[in-house]
């Protein structure tokens, strides 16, 4: 590896080598909120580098590209990363975490989620995987004394496991089938009529069963009201969007370069594509628990965005990087609420106990009001836009059948999303008072707000944006 | 002023974003009530002096719009930011104003939340305004949309009992029709830019799209599946008598007079010039739902112990009467409708203003419980009768003439539906005759209140009964600025 590609690196590098130097020197220091904020600096530069620093390569040790697509997961995934580090300052004073470890661990899974993005090879995408799934395992279980937490650590170890496992034979298929590592290059080597066809099939079969449960897509979701409930809300809202995000950045050059296998992987990802709207969208309309709901909104949010990564292509891709941007924005933002609403011992998250929150903290309510419109696709915010983008596309590329299933699976959940704004504004008052918001929180959540109402009146600039860096 | 001042200026933009800029004053003032109650009428009076400011200015017989705003929003997809302003939206965007001011002053007392109240309800406003301007199709979804959002809330949050179970009723029949327009709008767009090259969802452009029979039924439908709900027609309707039972006297006000007018806009705005001959197909269809929607709901309004869903079920068989109109397809008929639906937008804001007097009286909406007002309060009772009279269509009150010229434009093309409809005029007479019997007259049950109107009702309803006497003896002036869009509409679906 020479220096020029180092410096290539130089962003991913930052968020590394300065989350090391934070876990050991946490160790003495035990200041929690200098580490959260230094951490969110360390974000916060490695986003600008990665936006400003011209890459003098354009792959790194053949399997990182520094292409701008990837710089843009960069930028994003470390920006979700500041924003998460932010955001848990009070929540980690409350939970007594420790600032060091804490901080440390979630810039390592900034720095696996942007070389996951941008990896061109399997060995790149393996690694860098492994690299975020396993500091995820011991996020969501960070608070020790909490049961729940504990066996959301346990229960995503466990799929997680099983995930790598399939992903790792996968690979090993594929290579042995093409004889090659490199995603590209394994891409076009799949043979057309050949006795080594079956096996890169298989291979695909078992690498898409991975991205299914990474993803959570349906039938390998069932881990994900769990965990989302057990994680502490901060990094439930790492999960539900960069780790997704990341995993989906990862696949869209693949399944829009599809070669000899776009046939078959195709036909999958339209069926799988069907179940998961509508499973993900039936199983939510029964809970009563805020994060619950949201993992189960995740899921058919995944099954929307299928559509368009089955589409592929320019179209595909820029509705899917679009929709993607703007569901983390809600979805962070409605676990960004959540996390501002948490008490000591407990997230207040069930509805029963949200029931008239809306007027004693009319601020953050209103706020996870519009996250869940825009979440449901309600004009004028950037849901709509977002779902406006996939329709169009899937319109536009033939598949009516899955744009009237995506219309259907929106209308149907346009009851769960109403649900907690039911709750929040519209039932007698049982709620108590809860801690008034920091000064942190109210930053990030005005942030979020701004964008989807920017995004849902102005979406042409990142249209635009978009465009540039994907061709 | 003339028209070539008013390109310059984004008049349009004004009169359709004054009431959102008056939301975020509210919230800026959030504190004091009182400023925010003031703020809300004074927005409203701003846009409805604008709108008059219009009327009264603006050249009607030039033939094109009299206004029209035209800017590239989101190039990607050719949407563009298209307002136009002709007679008919002219006539809707005043109506809105007016009744926007009216919901404000009935509201006035409002006392759980009203800053939250006041905003909702100057949303709403931006809302209408946007609908009755909007020329490019994702523009009038955006407005079509955000409708939604303010009603619910103001069902959900200030309704009766009930309120919530009525609130996302209203929210999903009126959404799953909207989802398959937005659908057929983006087919429409696509199969537009395929044939010319030009992607854009501009009405006048997609109007050129050449589609086979098929394709023009279906997206036909998707669009009527939106219209059609809103409006309400037969059997689209279940949603409405809820809403308005649950709603707020303001929200009543925006629905029975807005509300479903965005509807009947939005046929013979979009439906009927987009696809001419699937319309065309469909006249029998919907003059037979009109037709017997205007008697079921007749029926069904006769039979009702609320006096709010009495008034609903009225809403709906008026209605009904105005599809008739626009199935009937002559300048007569149209005119008709269109003239019905200011007049209906008139007398059953005044008649939901009535009812939350009653209710504000009596603390009921039940007709077992009312009975003998006009002892107590005798002019309330007064205005009561009057606008009674105006709903069921008396001649010389409001409703009267746009029922009479809808009878004779329909009556020319289709002589056996003007005659049915004749007689359901007279169902009007019957529920609405019950409805006056039941309240103002018999035996009286004691309200609990025993003032009179005050002064703030006052003026809420001498404008009101100007207005439904002055439509009822001379609505020329109203007809004026209808004739020539309704030509133009006309041509479009190049009908006989």
């Amino acid at each position: 590896m020479s220096l020029l590609e180092l410096q290539a690196l130089l962003p991913q590098l930052l968020m590394v080598l300065g989350g090391t130097a934070i876990l050991i020197v946490g160790a003495w220091v035990r200041s929690r909120r200098s580490w959260l904020l230094l951490g969110m600096f360390l974000a916060l530069v490695a986003a600008l580098l990665a936006g400003t620093l011209e890459p003098p390569v354009a792959e790194v040790a053949g399997m990182f590209s520094t292409s701008l697509y990837a710089r843009f997961c960069t930028i994003a995934w470390s920006l979700v990363i500041a924003a998460t580090l932010l955001l848990s300052c009070r929540y980690a004073e409350l939970h007594r975490y420790g600032g060091g470890e804490y901080t440390s661990l979630l810039l390592f899974a900034g720095t696996g989620m942007s070389l996951m993005s941008a990896a061109t090879s399997f060995l790149g995408l393996f690694l860098s995987l492994e690299a975020f799934t396993l500091v995820l395992y011991i996020l969501i279980a960070f608070n020790r004394v909490d049961n729940l937490g504990a066996e959301a650590g346990l229960k995503y170890l466990v799929f997680g496991a099983v995930a790598t496992g399939f992903i790792a034979f996968g690979i090993a298929l594929i290579y042995s089938a093409t004889g090659t590592l490199h995603i590209s290059e394994a891409l076009s080597g799949l043979p057309l009529d050949d006795g080594l066809r079956p096996l890169g099939l298989a291979g695909w079969a078992l690498l898409l069963v991975a991205i299914g449960f990474k993803i959570s897509l349906v039938p390998f979701h069932f881990w994900t009201p769990d965990v989302y409930q057990g994680a502490p809300a901060p990094i439930g809202g790492v999960m539900a969007t960069a780790a997704k995000g990341a995993v989906l950045t990862a696949f869209l050059p693949l399944l829009s370069s599809l070669g000899g296998a776009a046939v078959e992987i195709k036909q999958v990802l339209w069926l799988l594509a069907i179940v998961t709207m509508l499973v993900g969208t039936f199983s939510a309309l029964t809970q009563r628990n805020l994060k619950r709901m949201l993992a189960y909104s995740s899921v058919t949010h995944m099954g929307y965005l299928l559509i368009v990564l089955l589409i592929g292509g320019a179209d595909g891709a820029q509705s899917m990087l679009f929709y993607l941007v703007v569901y983390s924005f809600a979805t962070f933002g409605a676990f960004g609420v959540v996390t501002s609403w948490a008490e000591q011992n407990e997230e207040i998250q069930d509805y029963d106990d949200l029931c008239g929150l809306g007027y004693l903290h009319p601020r953050r309510s209103s706020a996870l009001a519009l996250f869940l419109l825009s979440l449901a696709g309600i004009p004028p915010l950037a849901g709509f836009f977002g779902k406006f983008g996939i329709f169009h596309a899937a319109l536009q590329h033939g598949y009516l059948d899955l744009a009237v299933i995506g219309v259907l699976a929106s209308l149907i959940s346009l009851y769960y999303y109403l649900r907690p704004i039911i709750v929040l504004f519209m039932q007698e008052k049982k709620a108590h008072r809860l801690r008034s918001g920091s000064g942190e929180e109210f930053v990030l959540l005005g942030a979020c707000c701004a964008a989807i109402l920017f995004l849902g009146v102005y979406p042409g600039p990142l249209l635009d944006l978009l465009r540039q860096i994907l061709f | 002023m003339t028209s070539e001042t008013a390109m310059n200026f984004p008049l349009l933009s004004l009169l359709l974003w004054l009431p959102l800029g008056g939301v975020l004053l509210c919230l800026i003032f959030r504190k004091s009530v009182e400023s925010c109650r003031l703020l809300a009428l004074a927005t409203n009076l701003l846009v409805l002096a604008i709108g008059l400011g219009i009327a009264f200015t603006a050249d009607a017989g030039s033939g094109g719009w009299l206004i029209y705003e035209d800017y590239s929003w989101i190039e990607q997809f050719g949407i563009h930011y298209t307002l136009g302003m002709d007679g008919l939206s002219l006539l809707l965007v005043l109506l809105t104003a007016f009744l926007q001011v009216i919901a404000v002053l009935i509201s006035w007392r409002i006392d759980y939340h009203p800053v939250f109240f006041f905003s909702l309800i100057l949303m709403l406003g931006t809302a209408f305004i946007g609908v009755f301007l909007a020329l490019d199709l994702i523009l009038f979804y955006l407005f079509w949309e955000l409708m939604l959002i303010p009603m619910f809330a103001l069902i959900g949050i200030w309704g009766l009992e009930r309120r919530v179970y009525a609130a996302v009723k209203f929210f999903l029949f009126t959404l799953s029709g909207s989802l398959l327009m937005l659908l057929a709008m983006i087919g429409l767009y696509l199969l537009h830019g395929e044939q010319t090259g030009v992607y854009t969802f501009a009405l006048e452009s997609l109007k050129q799209t050449e589609l086979s029979l098929t394709q023009e039924l279906i997206f036909y439908l998707c669009f009527m599946a939106a219209f059609a709900v809103k409006v309400p027609l037969f059997p689209f309707h279940a949603w409405l008598p809820d809403a308005h039972q649950q709603a707020p006297g303001a929200g009543s006000v925006d629905l029975a007079g807005l509300l479903l007018k965005t509807g009947v806009y939005g046929i013979i705005r979009f439906a009927f010039p987009l696809f001419p001959r699937a319309a065309e197909m469909s006249l029998p269809v919907l003059a037979i739902l009109a037709l017997f929607g205007l008697f079921y709901a007749a029926a069904v309004a006769y039979q009702q112990p609320d006096i709010k869903r009495l008034v609903a079920y009225s809403s709906v068989s008026h209605l009904g009467f105005v599809v008739l109109g626009l199935a009937a397809w002559n300048q007569t008929a149209w005119e008709g409708s269109m003239l019905l639906m200011i007049n209906h937008g008139v007398t059953s804001a005044a008649m939901f203003v009535m009812l939350a007097l009653v209710r504000q009286r009596t603390g009921s909406n039940e007709i077992s419980k009312l009975g003998g007002l006009w002892q107590s309060q005798p002019n309330l009772s007064a205005f009561f009768l009057l606008f009674s009279f105006a709903s069921l269509g008396l001649p010389g009150l409001a409703n009267f003439a746009g029922e009479i010229l809808i009878l004779v434009g329909t009556f020319a093309s289709k002589p056996l539906w003007a005659s049915i409809a004749v007689v359901g005029v007279l169902m009007a007479a019957i529920y609405m005759l019950r409805l006056v019997q039941s309240v103002i007259w018999g035996p009286c049950c004691e309200p609990f209140e025993k003032q009179d109107l005050v002064t703030r009702e006052w003026l809420v309803l001498i404008p009101l009964a100007l207005l439904v006497i002055w439509l009822g003896c001379y609505p020329q002036p109203l007809l004026d600025p209808i004739r020539e869009p309704v030509t133009l509409l006309l041509q479009q679906g190049g009908l006989p």
